[in-house]
């Protein structure tokens, strides 16, 4: 039904083929809506993701990042967490650098069957990206 | 018909190419083994290819079967006949069985045909289309269904007028009609018999008044109405074409009722009526969908959860059996029925009413091995021998079951039984 | 280079272009850089489709294809193959996911679920172009099979992988194999009882050459891959040798003087630290329980053979794949939950089938005689406020059964089953009817207004607003509760943890797919059946057992096996060798080398396992990821960022 036209805000989120993405998957399936301006790239491990390409992002017109990390149930070892963790600090403090509020990278744990926890930690970033109105 | 009778061997026989037939066959080829499919019909991929969306993932049956009957269909270690059926088995010894098979002709040269379905268009013949469960009609000269593996024009003979409009505007001139039955001696090591299940049939129960009343139809036939090769692209009473609003569906039609014969619970009923009916409010947002049951039987994996989504989505359940359907003037439907709840007898009026007609035994095996070897059970289903250690095994050495020739059961249990069939049948090729 | 990419946009039947205008799409992206063709297609996993494409690649050369339809977890390995079959290297395939990702999720915003779907289908296209042809890398595959369990799932699939010509390991973590099913009587249907099941089973097993069996075993780690596991497994000594048996053993065990609850009987009965065999579990023979032992050495006195220094062991096992059969726990009620632990009365279903088995001419309970019982169902199971949503499938028959059994066994007994609908599926159902005939009383709450234990000082009441007899509240005050607990995912999850298998939302072990994949994991070579994976009943889990069994062998059966080309290169120019990858790579497939006279990182590919953890930590970003270059991530970036307005209506 046409309403007004409201803008969502424009996320990459980057998640993991055996464990977040079969979650955002799963959201599909349970009908679990969240703005159509997310867009997902599947990476093999939350820790294998380049900050040169979360800084791409944003250059490129993106509001946010947000990392659905393996978490605990990581098939590579149990260092994803802390390195997922130590990457995104690394992120942040480039942003730092290059005048982009650090708040628009965020990161959650998101198991495969997390796809409830999904939808509402990117309507709520979303919800923040919007009110801080950042472009 | 010719007298020649042509000889083949393969390791595997696997009678039926539903989905258990298909499981099983791929199971064996992938182990490289060479198998032949026999399959009665003119396509395979069984019931399981006409359903619209499978419980309780919702996902669409075609998305699944299509692959697996895609994946069947090029397997170098299968050879499927379609339009074939078992006429004997004898078994010589042990690895030795001899099935004579008879496959019809499909007057249509498989190889060259290219679907185009101009000879669809001007056949002039139209009969009911038994694919659509009877809901439209198609032509004598015909494609089974869109998604039919193999993709093939075939002609129905029995309807066929013999006027040769096909014949002229086939562009590969490749209809055949001087193709004739063919005759096959199969020599093989195992048998694995998949032979599915056949619908109750309504009939039976004159008091709903199945084929006189034009808006009861069966789950299968609404089966047809939802799936995505639909015939009419949305939800229509067959009475007079108007889209229903008050929806009911008559659960244990033909099961769990002595009174025609059938003391068994199908064990699929309760669940595609609550996928038929989230699937209906998804279609008609403003219809009402009453479920009249015994008790709901949710019983696998994600089942009970399916339910309480079912029930979210403010489908109907009253507890009752429905003794009596009548129709009213307008076509609308009077189900007269005991309201357990209530503890007491009541009507309500429905404009179209779903009977979820059961899973009774397809008893042609039983008749595939002269003396009888392969036995059945009190049902007329497959006998498991040892049914809880090997429910694969029948009466007859080296002879396996899977699927619903054995009994009823949903899609994922007969996908394992199948897996457990062809186990079986290596192991017992590798004695 | 000039690319020639087709693609295939995918209707699904409705369940994408309902939401999504597949035409559109279409439209936006058939004049794209390097697109040679554009369409739309009903079903593109479709048989009709699969040869128009490998016709398609064919005719045109293409060097590059993309679907648009549903979850590569689906459907990428289909299309691959369509691919491979036109003679196009399946790593210049691109998936596409529409559905699950936006036609699903967006339902809602059909113009926003169109605009994404375009963007997806760009970033696809950038994504092929960079694509390059890979090679598989082949490995072998170590011809044996390891099973984690020996209950009916394990010791049965180890009998198929056995007979299909496969050597198995079966491993035990108790000292005895035969699992639940050895606690259990007389079984509906065959009526031979767990423990002759097992008898033979285990006889059959102990005839095959390419069996080892396990027990007291413990996996205590697993590395390495699909092809190519190896697990070391600690067993834990019996004590008791063969030879200390008969008599002796049995007055050796009467020394003992410390005394456990037995769980075989769910701690109805007590056992010494030094106990023999139940019936139904095999090996038969005695073994000492040395978390409880003091070592006091009196069973040594009778029986000198007994030997307290024999010491654990640890094995290596080297297995191509591993089949998981841990089984599952009977739910425990919570304190209080129907009266349990509130009174000694109120007991569970299991329980109540030993119960049944140790008595011979009544049923004594707790020194009671026992004629009135009442039965609550579903117990742990479709909880509506608990965590258990699930129906655990087997409970209705099997306290249906064990009601039939105790009546036949000591006649004078009434039960009062107090359900929430029953379910005795398929052929069941005539077990249910018997039932009935015998006289059993049925009863049935309303969803949301369950049955009531009272517990009182010397009596126990159960209320029920029965649907059955017409709201009405009925009460019964039986000798016995009995509750009809369901099946939980076993408390032990040592072997779930080890390989990190992923839970359900029911918390049991998952496949990948239902239907397509039903007993593989997404931990590639790990395979799951039996009740870990779901409630089952015994027929339900040979099935899924010898479906494991035969998925198991398939994998092994060749002795070789395709690993993904996907690995870690290093840019030799700009490597310094600092270490950081080194130290980050969780299978040390990262070493030294020297290059001329530089010291550089190498990275070994048949133990790299493509995770990309080496990629972030190097400070000059010399290494990337096959399939996940710079280029390809950054292009596709660059295509979901896009130029399409990003308005939406609500």
């Amino acid at each position: 039904m046409p309403g007004p036209a409201t803008k969502s805000a424009r996320i990459l989120v980057f998640s993991t083929e055996k464990i977040s993405d079969p979650a955002i998957d799963m959201a599909g399936l349970l009908k679990l809506h969240y703005p159509p301006t997310v867009y997902t790239i599947a990476v093999p491990c939350s820790a294998g993701i380049k900050p040169r390409w979360i800084l791409h992002a944003y250059e490129k017109g993106f509001d946010g990042v947000f990392i659905a990390a393996d978490g605990t149930d990581c098939s590579y070892g149990d260092s994803c967490t802390d390195r997922t963790g130590r990457l995104v600090y690394q992120t942040h403090e480039l942003m730092k650098q290059k005048n982009i509020e650090p708040a628009r990278l965020r990161m959650a744990a998101i198991c495969s069957i997390c796809s409830e926890s999904f939808v509402k930690q990117i309507k709520s970033f979303n919800e923040y990206l919007l009110r801080n109105s950042i472009n | 018909m010719s007298d020649e009778i042509r000889a083949a061997s393969y390791d595997a026989l696997v009678i039926g190419g539903g989905i258990a037939g298909g499981e099983a066959a791929l199971d064996l080829a992938n182990n490289g083994y060479k198998v032949l499919l026999v399959e009665k019909d003119l396509s395979i991929g069984g019931k399981m290819i006409l359903l619209s969306k499978v419980f309780p993932t919702l996902d669409c049956a075609a998305c699944i079967t299509t692959p697996k009957v895609s994946e069947i269909s090029r397997h170098p270690g299968i050879t499927v006949f379609t339009g074939a059926e078992v006429t004997s088995i004898e078994k010589k010894g042990e690895r030795e069985f001899e099935t004579a098979v008879t496959k019809r002709p499909r007057y249509v040269v498989e190889e060259d045909c290219t679907a185009c379905q101009l000879c669809e268009e001007v056949c002039p013949v139209v009969v009911h289309d038994e694919y659509q469960y009877r809901l439209v009609g198609r032509k004598a000269a015909f494609i089974p269904f869109s998604i039919a593996s193999p993709r093939v024009a075939a002609i129905d003979i029995e309807n066929c007028t013999l006027c040769g409009a096909c014949e002229k505007a086939c562009p590969p001139k490749c209809i055949d009609f001087t193709q004739e039955t063919e005759k096959y001696i199969i020599k093989t090591g195992t048998v694995i018999v998949a032979t599915g299940f056949k619908l109750f049939d309504p009939l039976k129960i004159p008091r709903y008044g199945y084929g006189v009343y034009k808006n009861v139809l069966t789950s299968m036939e609404m089966e047809r109405q939802l799936a995505p090769t639909r015939p009419f692209n949305t939800i229509l009473r067959p009475g007079d074409g108007k889209m229903p609003d008050r929806i009911a569906y008559v659960l244990c039609t033909g099961s769990r009722d002595d009174t025609i014969g059938n003391p068994v619970c199908s064990q699929i009923c309760c669940m595609y009526s609550l996928k038929q009916a989230q699937l209906l409010m998804g279609a008609l947002p403003m219809a009402d969908v009453t479920i009249y049951y015994i008790n709901i039987r949710s019983f696998g994996k994600g089942f009970e959860e399916f339910y309480e989504q079912a029930k979210g989505m403010g489908i109907s359940f009253v507890k009752g059996k429905v003794g009596k359907i009548t129709e009213t003037e307008t076509g609308n439907l009077i189900l007269r029925y005991e309201d357990i709840n209530e503890n007491r007898v009541m009507e309500e009026e429905h404009d179209m009413v779903v009977l979820a007609v059961g899973v009774l035994p397809n008893t042609d095996p039983l008749s595939f091995f002269r003396n009888g070897e392969l036995k059945a059970d009190q049902f007329s289903f497959v006998d498991q021998a040892e049914v809880l250690s090997s429910p694969a095994r029948t009466s007859v050495k080296g002879v396996f079951v899977a699927g619903t020739a054995s009994g009823p059961m949903d899609i994922p249990d007969s996908i394992l039984s199948a897996g457990a069939a062809s186990s079986e049948a290596i192991s017992y090729l590798k004695q | 280079m000039n690319r020639k990419i087709g693609v295939y946009i995918c209707h699904c039947g409705g369940n994408i272009s309902d939401y999504v205008d597949v035409e559109k799409v279409k439209q936006a992206v058939v004049n794209d850089d390097g697109v040679f063709l554009a369409k739309t297609t009903m079903f593109a996993c479709g048989d009709a489709n699969q040869k128009e494409m490998v016709e398609d690649i064919r005719n045109n050369g293409l060097d590059g294809v993309i679907v648009a339809s549903c979850s590569p977890k689906l459907h990428l390995l289909t299309f691959r193959a369509v691919s491979e079959r036109a003679g196009l290297n399946k790593y210049n395939y691109v998936h596409a996911n529409i559905r699950e990702q936006v036609s699903w999720a967006h339902s809602d915003n059909k113009a926003g679920a169109t605009d994404k779907a375009i963007q997806i289908v760009k970033s696809a296209i950038a994504k092929v172009r960079l694509a390059e042809p890979l090679m598989p890398f082949r490995f072998p595959a170590v011809k044996a099979v390891a099973i984690a369990g020996g209950g009916i799932s394990g010791m049965r699939a180890a009998l198929g992988l056995s007979d299909m010509g496969c050597p198995v390991y079966l491993i035990e973590k108790s000292p005895f194999f035969g699992g639940r099913t050895s606690q259990w009587d007389v079984l509906y249907t065959s009526g031979q009882t767990g423990g002759q099941m097992v008898s033979e089973l285990y006889g059959e097993l102990l005839k095959r050459e390419n069996v080892k069996l396990l027990t007291g075993a413990e996996i205590i780690s697993g590395s390495g891959n699909i092809g190519d596991f190896k697990l070391k497994v600690r067993v834990t000594p019996r004590y008791v040798p063969e030879n200390c048996n008969g008599d002796k053993l049995n007055e050796s065990i009467a020394a003992c003087p410390v005394e456990l609850p037995d769980e075989f009987n769910f701690n109805l009965t007590k056992r010494k630290a030094i106990y023999r065999n139940h019936p139904g579990q095999f090996p038969q023979t005695a073994v000492i329980d040395m978390t409880s032992c003091t070592r006091c050495g009196e069973c040594e006195k009778i029986c000198p053979e007994i030997d307290l220094s024999q010491e654990e062991e640890i094995i290596d096992i080297n297995a191509g794949s591993v089949l998981v059969a841990t089984g599952f726990d009977p739910y425990t009620p919570a304190d209080g939950e129907f009266g349990y632990g509130l009174s000694d009365r109120v007991i569970t279903l299991p329980e109540f089938k030993r119960l049944i088995e140790l008595n011979d001419s009544g049923l004594v309970h707790k020194g009671r005689r026992v004629r009135k019982i009442a039965y609550i169902y579903c117990v742990g199971s479709r909880q509506p406020e608990g965590d258990n949503k699930y129906c655990s499938r087997y409970c209705c028959t099997s306290v249906i059964h064990s009601a039939i059994q105790a009546k036949k066994k000591f006649g004078d007994i009434t039960g009062y089953h107090f359900t929430r609908g029953i379910r005795t599926y398929g052929k069941q159902e005539l077990l249910y009817a018997e039932s009935l005939k015998g006289g059993e009383i049925y009863l049935q709450s309303y969803e949301d207004d369950p049955p009531v234990v009272e517990v009182n000082e010397n009596s126990l009441k159960v209320r029920i607003n029965d649907i059955l007899t017409g709201i009405r509240e009925v009460s019964v005050e039986p000798d016995l509760v009995v509750l009809v607990t369901g099946m939980v995912p076993r408390a032990d999850n040592s072997v779930g943890a080890l390989f990190k298998l992923p839970k359900g939302r029911d918390s049991f072990f998952n496949e990948i797919h239902m239907k397509l994949r039903p007993v593989e994991t997404v931990i590639d070579g790990i395979i799951i059946c039996g009740a870990c994976q779901g409630p089952k009943n015994i027929t339900e889990s040979v099935n899924s057992a010898l479906s494991a069994a035969v998925k198991s062998f398939s994998l092994v059966n060749r002795g070789e096996l395709e690993m993904e080309p996907i690995v870690a290169t290093i840019d030799e120019e700009t490597c310094e060798w600092c270490g950081a990858c080194y130290e980050a790579c969780p299978f040390d497939a990262i070493r030294k080398t020297v290059k001329g006279t530089r010291e550089i990182a190498e990275i070994n590919n048949s133990v790299c396992k493509g995770c990309g953890i080496c990629l972030p930590v190097c400070p000059v970003d010399a290494i990337e990821l096959t399939a996940y270059s710079n280029r390809e991530i950054e292009s596709m970036i660059d295509a979901l960022a896009g130029s399409y307005p990003i308005m939406t209506t609500k």
